[in-house]
């Protein structure tokens, strides 16, 4: 059951990204990221990461679906473009038949040369609690995203404030 | 370890803080007047700081010491640990974000204070990549690093900056996905990603399940960090980013931040991780040198002085991974100390770039000529650290170029050594081409009325010069010091 | 059975390779940004995976949480970058941004 959950998210994942390749409107492709996101959000629940799930929903459906959608509505009253998007189809022609060469090869090396992971529970390990993990022993990561929003916080300041005063 | 040391180590990552803090808090009149000098204090603190630490580490005989204020030692935490190298980094760190302020001083302008800000960043996402002791660790003060250098090349939001900063941004972000899926097979395998857990995965990994998987990944990190600093295939965005970028941010930027960014992660695989993997140092010694005599013959047809400055960076770069591809420990010191010679004369050089550049008005090298008379600083200290950098004796990177091809010449790849000997001239060759059109020579037109630059930009040329002279005639003592510590 | 290991690996190959094709043939800064976002979902996809398969759930998690807060500041930084271009030049072609060669 899992197996065949995570399988077919992985389809829809692929799905996805190749209408966020091949879609003409932005608009649609930010969608698409969002859509490929959620499908990301269910494998991550399925493969037991709770936690990762709810951020992946949280922030890359919302917070950036967000992001890019103000940003091309900040962007796109542009006539120009259309002209641009016209070749756009003809440009992302080849990229299908790309992926199904590229899917048909690795899956071809894999089984031929007998590839093989172990699967989940064969190796009991044992479940540490994904709080304990993160605040005990993961300090500097921890660290390190304070002083990454700080980053983005004075990105904000110079990119988006300063540039209304023109 | 004394007490004292533990809030000594507190520096290196408080201090930056603090005075983000400081910044923020304080009025915004009042910030904008003094926003530099508290920048000097950090820069200044780091390297007071750190040679603190080299000292008392010294005497105590110990090798490295971890931070355990404020820091949960729990097994298997990623934790922060000072060594000699990450000593000379920091330093190295201090001295170029010291330079920067005090070229800030004269040419940023009224961004000083989000110049402030962001620097301040940038020092702690380095100084993060120089303590890490974590490959996921190391991912995230890379980043940290990049997020702030994209925003500050982009500063003044001019076309040039913007383009520069989406490149470098682009490009990081490719190297990023490079390194995070090579770490994501090294994770699958050994179940955690501290250096020691991984270099022992790695000492038996024909044992491992997929041994294959483990090649790839490893492939997969090392394209990854060669994107990040810029080597020869992967240079595309390098001279770019340098170019555009306002002057006090790229003596920063040139000076260190792709150093610690791309080559200090790599030497810290080599000497951590890939303990004696043979592959891997030969294809690193392969890039390597494919680096420095491409990076040097392009830097012969460019036509701009920071551009010039980019690609012999991309050259000299390729030395200091040369050092670290023999996989000795004499090439290791090679590599570490042009590391540091590198980020004293390339400073220089960015801070006599930012001095042409705010006399005349520009930094492209037709436009100058005879600037030797009207600034005779600028000129000499230049001079200084081109013959540094072409490796002229007694000058500081002449001996560490020596170190690096004399461990080359030891692994018996007799014809790599040559070329990288041969490569020099190469590096002569631009820079006699530089200093010919910028400083020799009589005035061009309209420049006859060039004054020297005073201040902040005069004073960090020339403390960098008594630097780069006086490590070159005190190198013996560097070497003794090598030696007491049993390292060659 | 091994169908699980071969299909994450496949889609992971095959969700990176859109994300660089995309990256190679689109002129448009925001597509690029989304291009880039592409191939971090495979990249979240394989750690989560790896930290399923060695059993470390919990740092699997706490690696792909940090992740995520990396992947939208950048993001955010990158759209800033892009909106700046268009207010200087009127649209979102990378091409137009070509002043530095050599």
């Amino acid at each position: 059951m899992t197996t065949f959950v995570i399988v077919l998210c992985l389809v829809l994942m692929v799905g996805f990204a190749l209408s966020a390749a091949m879609l003409r409107s932005m608009l649609k492709s930010a969608v698409s990221l969002a859509a490929m996101s959620a499908a990301l959000a269910v494998i991550l629940y399925m493969m037991g990461a709770v936690w990762a799930a709810l951020f992946e929903l949280s922030v890359c459906v919302g917070l950036i679906t967000v992001v890019f959608i103000s940003a091309i509505s900040l962007t796109t009253p542009d006539r120009r473009d259309e002209a641009h998007t016209k070749d756009h189809r003809q440009r992302f022609a080849a990229l299908p038949f790309i992926l199904i060469a590229a899917g048909v090869a690795l899956i071809a090396v894999l089984v031929s040369t007998g590839f093989y992971l172990p699967q989940p529970g064969e190796e009991a390990v044992a479940e540490a609690a994904f709080n304990q993990v993160l605040w005990q022993t993961r300090q500097a990561d921890i660290l390190g995203q304070i002083l990454i929003l700080l980053a983005g916080a004075f990105a904000v300041v110079v990119l988006f404030k300063e540039g209304r005063k023109i | 370890m004394s007490a004292g040391l533990e809030f000594v180590l507190l520096v290196f990552m408080g201090l930056p803080l603090l005075i983000v803090l400081i910044n923020n808090l304080l009025k915004r009149e009042i910030a904008q007047k003094i926003c530099l000098s508290l920048g000097l204090i950090a820069g200044i603190g780091q390297m007071v700081a750190a040679i603190v630490v080299f000292v008392s580490l010294n005497a105590a005989g110990q090798a490295s010491v971890d931070f355990s204020q404020f820091w949960n030692l729990t097994a298997g935490a990623s934790r922060f640990s000072v060594d000699f190298f990450s000593l000379l980094a920091l330093f190295c760190i201090g001295m170029v974000v010291t330079a920067g302020f005090l070229t800030a001083g004269k040419t940023i302008g009224d961004k000083r204070f989000n110049f402030t800000n962001l620097a301040m960043i940038i020092l702690l996402g380095m100084n993060g990549i120089a303590l890490v002791t974590d490959l996921f660790s190391l991912y995230v003060f890379l980043e940290i690093t990049g997020v702030a250098s994209f925003v500050m090349i982009a500063l003044n939001k001019e076309g040039n900056g913007i383009e520069g900063g989406f490149k470098y941004l682009v490009m990081s972000a490719i190297a990023t996905a490079f390194i995070l899926g090579g770490l994501a097979f090294i994770f699958m395998q050994s179940g955690s990603l501290l250096y020691s857990d991984v270099a022992s995965a790695l000492s038996d990994w024909q044992n491992v399940d997929q041994p294959a998987l483990l090649i790839v990944a490893f492939a997969l990190v090392l394209v990854g960090f060669s994107i990040k600093s810029g080597i020869m295939p992967f240079h595309g965005w390098l001279p770019d980013a340098y170019q555009s970028a306002p002057a006090a941010v790229s003596v920063i930027l040139g000076g260190i931040v792709t150093k610690m960014a791309g080559v200090y992660a790599i030497l810290r695989l080599t000497g951590d991780i890939f303990v004696g993997v043979n592959l891997v140092n030969q294809i690193l010694m392969l890039l390597a040198i494919v680096s420095i005599v491409l990076g040097a013959v392009a830097a012969i047809t460019q036509t701009d002085f920071k551009r010039i400055l980019a690609y012999s960076s991309i050259s000299q770069i390729g030395y200091i991974l040369l050092g670290a591809s023999c996989g000795s420990a004499i090439g290791l010191i090679g590599a570490m100390l042009h590391f540091f010679n590198h980020a004293t004369f390339k400073t220089t050089l960015f801070v006599n770039s930012a001095a042409v550049e705010t006399a005349t008005g520009t930094t492209e090298i037709e436009k100058l000529g005879g600037l030797q008379e009207k600034m005779p600083v600028t000129g000499v200290s230049s001079i200084l650290a081109f013959l540094s950098t072409a490796g002229i004796p007694p000058l500081a990177g002449f001996w560490s170029k020596l170190l690096i091809i004399l461990a080359v010449w030891q692994t018996g790849n007799f014809f790599i050594a040559g070329l990288a000997l041969f490569a020099s001239i190469f590096t002569a060759a631009y820079f006699l081409r530089l200093q010919r059109c910028v400083f020799f020579g009589s005035a061009v037109e309209g420049l006859e009325n060039t004054k020297e630059v005073t201040g902040g930009i005069c004073l960090s040329s020339v403390v960098l010069s008594v630097i780069t002279v006086g490590f070159g005639l005190l190198f013996p003592l560097v070497l003794l010091f090598v030696q007491s510590q049993g390292l060659i | 059975m091994n169908i699980l290991s071969i299909a994450i690996l496949t889609a992971a190959l095959l969700l990176i390779v859109t994300g660089l094709y995309m990256l190679v043939r689109t002129h448009n800064m925001i597509r690029i940004i989304i291009a880039v976002e592409v191939a971090m979902k495979a990249i979240t996809l394989l750690l989560a995976y790896a930290g399923w398969l060695n059993g470390q759930t919990a740092l699997s998690q706490a690696f792909v949480v940090t992740i995520i807060v990396m992947e939208v500041v950048v993001a955010v930084v990158a759209a800033g970058l892009a909106i700046s271009s268009f207010r200087k030049n009127g649209d979102l072609d990378i091409r137009r941004l070509n002043k530095l060669n050599g």
